[in-house]
């Protein structure tokens, strides 16, 4: 009788941990999925953007037109994709677009003093910082999930439960690609 | 901030960076001493504008307050010319009369200073068009 | 990080009885001074009341309070966008739910706290004078390092011993106004026996070294649990920004600055990011000091090269430190993942203007005071303090006339 209270209480502390397990990684699992959320929210916050600044851009810039049909090209392009690698793909040439525009801004300082265009600069660079903090939060997020689904015991839970590794999220910036600059000051 | 002269409230104009307090009533201008320094820091020539102020103790005009610390303004004289304008004495700013900033902008000075007044007759480019009909 | 949460409660808890004991000796002991026989009993009494009321105060308004007395209005995102805006990425990059409502004070010198009870009504304030003097990257650094505080919970323990250290530091200054006006010699004339005259004159020792001891009791009280989270919010702040630089350059602004925070006393010093009080009376800061030496916070935010993960932080800290000591709570080191710095980043953030920063600063303070904002077509910004009375303005560029409301 003894031994099959033991062998009882046992069972149910394994059952415990197991639970317990198995509710860390939803948890983990949902942060993962609000993180993703919270970069598509900061990816259409773009996109809203974009029409705003061309219209204000278009009157002072004559020398660009190539870079506002491409950013306004890429843009629908990002609007349209279907799956995650054509979005992060076209996001990324947006940004990259986006990038040069902010090059050519500097030749202009009529459009450099526009109020209107300030706030919008002022708008597209959070805007920006947003969605590469958010994607930053997201990767830590995913790296934080896969680490427990690889990691024993919750790996068993893992695999019972079919918890999937998730991926992470890179856009290749243009920028991003440029030698990193690193001063000594 | 009021207007020494008709004490209305006067607005804030800002155009390129440069602020200035505006008395819509009798168009006089306020140079608030904060905004002469921002104004030299642009041209990095140090009170290459101040230098052409000297003070005039032999002036009759009817001497107003500081709109900032109501004390009695000193009367200075616009680089050796008949033109007085009003400065605070413990340097709040500078006070123009309507039209005195007109003399001061079409007075030949040196370039630096220059880049500063071309912006100030920029800003108030239509008052003077009104002004020429 | 929900061990680090719990540890905090545990130290609120801690630090709420701590002050409450302190407040019952205080007011024994300064209530048997002005009557010996039944004094110390009204003390407690009054002590207890006191207590009773101003926790649930600290609890229900204290942020609201500390916020009034630092002279802190709340903003939308219109009187100051980037500051905003910095908030919202610091939300985003630590991925928490809740969005704290912003603050500025209308002060040049450059400083920062947080406060509130619970992460859903926090706040964090800043000061104009941070707005004028900061570039994007050192504000980000700088709300990183108040969004720790509000993540971990530090907050409800700062804004608390906010306000105990506030009431302490009250009871002792009624004291000794009281003792000036000779408030207990009435009653010291009536005893008679010399063995009670002997117990009164150590009794009214007691209430004035208490009253000395009191207030600086409580600040290195609140030291001794504070001086941790300093540090382990700028490890967060680096983690959260990846950029500690950012931060670094900050403190430096902020410790260099010639302002003196006019709103700043011995109860709100303790909030902010840097100890607005550094250059009063330096030899019992230093003793008092709530918090670590800045130059030391510098040199190790300075030294996060490789990593900024909080193992490297812990690491950092102790071959900056010369010691081993726990800086990183272990509940925080055992969830640490590797995380590198952004090292593309220089501080040199093209868009910063120090004019056009102080300018937005001036702005954000006009709105505050319910200065009204027109952007003229021309390029013209127009600013119409609010005893502007007639009904329109005319830009004196273009001629173009304005209605206002
Ligand atoms: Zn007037
Ligand atoms: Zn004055
Ligand atoms: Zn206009």
């Amino acid at each position: 009788m003894i031994y099959f209270i033991i062998f009882l209480a046992v069972i149910v502390l394994i059952i415990l941990f197991f639970v317990s397990i198995y509710n860390a990684l939803i948890r983990l699992r949902n942060q993962v999925k609000n993180a993703w959320a919270q970069i598509d929210v900061q990816l259409k916050r773009r996109h809203d953007l974009i029409p705003n600044l061309i219209e204000t851009v278009k009157g002072y810039m004559t020398h660009e037109r190539q870079i506002m049909e491409n950013i306004t090209k890429y843009r629908s392009q990002a609007m349209n994709a279907q799956t995650v690698g054509e979005k992060a793909q076209a996001e990324s040439l947006l940004s990259g677009a986006l990038g040069q525009l902010r090059v050519q801004v500097e030749n202009y300082p009529d459009l450099k003093a526009n109020q209107n265009f300030l706030a919008l600069q002022e708008e597209l660079t959070a805007t920006e910082n947003k969605i590469s903090f958010a994607r930053q939060n997201y990767n830590d997020q995913v790296l934080m999930y896969n680490n427990k689904i690889q990691m024993f015991p919750s790996n068993i839970v893992a695999g019972m439960f079919n918890f999937k590794e998730e991926e992470f999220f890179e856009i290749k910036d243009v920028a991003e690609k440029e030698v990193p600059k690193v001063s000594f000051n | 901030m009021n207007c020494p002269i008709c004490k209305e409230p006067m607005i804030i104009l800002e155009l390129n960076r440069v602020e200035i307090d505006y008395c819509p009533v009798c168009s006089g201008i306020w140079l608030d001493e904060g905004e002469l320094e921002l104004l030299y820091s642009i041209d990095n020539t140090e009170s290459e504008l101040k230098k052409l102020f000297r003070e005039s103790s032999d002036s009759k005009e009817k001497s107003f307050k500081c709109p900032v610390c109501r004390k009695k303004m000193i009367k200075i004289r616009f680089n050796n010319t008949e033109l007085i304008i009003d400065k605070c004495p413990v340097n709040h700013g500078l006070w123009f009369n309507k039209g005195e900033l007109e003399k001061v902008l079409s007075a030949k000075t040196n370039q630096s200073s220059q880049k500063v007044l071309s912006l100030l007759k920029e800003m108030f480019s239509y008052n003077k068009s009104q002004e020429a009909e | 990080m929900w061990e680090l949460i719990q540890s905090n409660r545990r130290k609120s808890l801690i630090l709420f009885f701590g002050m409450g004991a302190l407040l019952i000796l205080i007011g024994y002991v300064f209530g048997s001074y002005y009557d010996p026989e039944a004094g110390g009993v009204v003390g407690v009494f009054f002590a207890i009341v006191l207590w009773v009321i101003l926790s649930a105060l600290s609890y229900f308004a204290g942020s609201k309070i500390l916020l009034a007395v630092s002279g802190a209005k709340e903003v939308t995102k219109d009187v100051h966008p980037q500051l905003y805006n910095v908030v919202e990425e610091m939300k985003i990059a630590a991925g928490v739910p809740f969005f704290p409502k912003i603050y500025i004070i209308d002060d040049p010198a450059p400083n920062a706290f947080a406060t509130g009870v619970k992460p859903e009504n926090s706040a964090i304030a800043v000061t104009s004078g941070l707005l004028s003097t900061l570039n994007r990257y050192e504000l980000q650094g700088v709300v990183a390092h108040e969004m720790s505080h509000i993540v971990n919970r530090d907050i409800l323990l700062m804004t608390f011993a906010g306000v105990m250290l506030g009431v302490i530091t009250i009871m002792s200054d009624i004291f000794f106004r009281g003792m000036y006006f000779g408030g207990g010699s009435r009653y010291r004339s009536r005893s008679s026996s010399k063995s009670s005259g002997q117990a009164q004159v150590i009794v009214m020792i007691l209430a004035i070294i208490l009253a000395i001891l009191g207030p600086v009791l409580a600040q290195l009280f609140y030291f001794a649990i504070s001086r941790k989270r300093e540090y382990l919010a700028d490890a967060s702040a680096a983690r959260l920004t990846r950029y500690p630089e950012g931060l670094a350059n900050a403190l430096e602004k902020i410790a260099n600055s010639t302002h003196k925070l006019r709103s700043a006393n011995k109860v709100t010093a303790p909030m902010y990011i840097v100890n607005p009080l550094k250059r009063e009376g330096m030899k019992l800061a230093d003793l008092t000091s709530t918090h670590p030496p800045i130059s030391e916070r510098i040199k190790i935010l300075r030294a996060l090269q490789q990593g900024v993960s909080y193992n490297d932080y812990q690491r950092v800290f102790e071959m900056i430190h010369g010691k081993k000591e726990k800086i990183i709570p272990d509940s925080v080191l055992k969830e640490s993942i590797a995380v590198t710095p952004v090292i593309g980043l220089t501080n040199e953030d093209k868009d910063f203007n120090p004019i056009e920063a102080r300018r937005e600063a001036n702005d954000a303070v006009m709105k505050l005071n319910d200065y009204n904002f027109i952007n003229c077509k021309c390029g013209v910004k127009i600013k119409i303090p609010p005893d502007y009375n007639k009904p329109i303005v005319v830009c004196p560029r273009c001629g173009t006339r304005h209605q206002l409301r």
